[in-house]
């Protein structure tokens, strides 16, 4: 058993969520920085359908009942050196502390978090409350059991530098165009591409609103329509709202481009403040780039 | 859409992890590794100009429904209607279900009799409770699970129409029909 001594700001169990049933209105959900989980899962020797731990900002205080391993990736947290495994002996703790740069720091235990499956997944999904073990972020007192979901040997060596993600801003996050780009002017993309936006104090794993000072950017409601991780979305307003893993699954803002799956971890990374670039590719390179992601994670895969 | 999500479902296509319905939308969740965005597109393209498939029609849910919402009164002066007016007018008809959506169960439903029409609230309330029932534009819709919303409140339900441990998880799909029934 692991003993939260203190949940941090916001630590959820998440592991890769539940897609396909967005039907019901329920969000795909699962891991924010869907790379850096899979990575800290991987390093311990995990299968990849292990929960963790998933921290916002501050991490948590954790102790050990018995021997064990964690592995600490993602956002730098102030406690930890990360992207690497580390031995727990019992009655030992580990302090993940403040985080950042970025904003979202996962701990991953050998063996996997174990909590009850709802939905397909052991993930907290925050707008039904369910999910994730307590239906509700970690709190001082909560008991963790460690599970079975071992793949495989912990990695011996640190996650190599050169296969992981950039962690600062400005962040360059790459989109495809649309769907609804014919919403827009015809020049609505380019200038999209060409400003610096802005991430507001307005974000959570549903997803992140970023102003756009210098453009001049309007979307006017439209019919529901369905939405998927990534899409942006622009406001009457002209603020644009990028789906996460929670995002809702329906929208009724038109959206002129749509963030890579590669580069959606950028986006959860990113705290209030940081600037956003965003740069259009065609569908061949988005597929690319999330290929080369999946061969660093499982090189025989 | 209906009927080109049923014939995608029943195509059992590889790598195809889920289809979303709205109105006029349909949204497919594909693997890369396994299905390429060409590959579905062609598939779909089959069922151009074919006649979509007609379904037997879903009995109508009755919603018992307590008209006691915190915007009925506004509502009722924007529509400048009564309020047994403005219960009755909702209440008198079968809705259809366009969608669920947005959050876990939320219910879309149309259409709603042009003389309720009103905009959404100016702004959202950061907190609905589950079972509220509103309209917004021609549109009427239940909240399933507490969640923000912009729309007007008119009344609530007990009507469960979200349970992450039931199968299926939410109460209604679309295609579906209901009415709100008035309860004391």
């Amino acid at each position: 058993m692991i003993e939260v001594i203190s949940g941090g700001r916001w630590t959820t169990i998440q592991d890769r969520g539940r897609p396909g049933r967005e039907r019901f209105g329920i969000p795909p959900g699962g891991f924010a920085d869907w790379f850096a989980a899979a990575v800290a899962n991987r390093l311990v020797g995990n299968h990849r359908d292990a929960a963790l731990l998933e921290c916002t900002a501050s991490g948590p205080s954790l102790r050990f009942d018995s021997d064990g391993m964690v592995a600490v990736t993602g956002a730098h947290a102030a406690g930890e050196d990360g992207w690497i495994t580390r031995v727990m002996t019992r009655g030992s703790a580990l302090a993940i502390g403040a985080i950042g740069a970025g904003l979202r720091t996962y701990v991953a235990v050998r063996g996997g978090i174990e909590v009850p499956i709802v939905l397909g997944s052991r993930s907290y999904c925050q707008r039904g409350a369910f999910g994730g073990g307590f239906g509700r972020p970690l709190a001082q007192g909560d008991r963790l059991t460690v599970g079975a979901l071992i793949d495989g040997e912990p990695l011996a060596t640190a996650w190599p530098a050169d296969h992981r993600l950039p962690m600062g801003s400005p962040w360059e996050v790459r989109v495809i165009g649309g769907p609804h780009a014919d919403a827009f002017d015809g020049f609505a993309l380019q200038r999209l591409t060409a400003v610096a936006c802005r991430v507001t104090p307005e974000l959570d794993r549903m997803g992140v609103r970023l102003d756009t000072p210098s453009l001049r950017l309007r979307g006017d409601e439209i019919t529901t329509v369905p939405m998927s991780a990534g899409a942006i979305q622009v406001t009457s307003a002209g603020q644009l709202i990028v789906g996460l893993a929670d995002h809702p699954t329906t929208g009724g803002y038109p959206v002129i481009a749509t963030v890579i799956t590669a580069d959606l971890p950028l986006l959860a990374q990113a705290r209030p403040g940081d600037t956003v670039r965003f740069r259009e590719v065609d569908l061949t390179e988005a597929e690319r780039a999330r290929r080369r992601l999946t061969d660093w994670l499982d090189p025989d895969g | 859409m209906l009927s080109l999500d049923r014939a995608l479902k029943d195509r059992r296509l590889q790598g195809l992890i889920g289809t979303v319905t709205a109105y006029g939308s349909l949204l497919c969740h594909y693997d890369p590794a396994v299905t390429s965005a060409d590959r579905l597109q062609e598939v779909i393209r089959e069922f151009e100009g074919r006649p979509s498939t007609s379904f037997p029609l879903a009995p109508i849910v009755d919603v018992p429904t307590l008209y006691d919402g915190p915007d009925l009164a506004d509502v009722a002066m924007a529509t400048n209607l009564p309020p047994a007016q403005v219960i009755d007018r909702h209440a008198d008809r079968e809705y259809l279900v366009y969608c669920v959506g947005f959050a876990p169960g939320f219910t879309y439903c149309g259409e709603l009799p042009p003389e309720l029409a009103v905009p959404r609230k100016a702004s959202p309330r950061r907190s609905v409770p589950a079972g509220s029932v509103a309209i917004a534009g021609r549109q009427t819709g239940i909240y399933a699970v507490e969640s923000p919303g912009g729309w007007n409140l008119i009344g609530r339900t007990d009507l469960r129409l979200f349970d992450p441990a039931a199968d299926p998880p939410a109460r209604f799909k679309p295609g579906d029909r209901l009415r709100f029934v008035p309860v004391l």
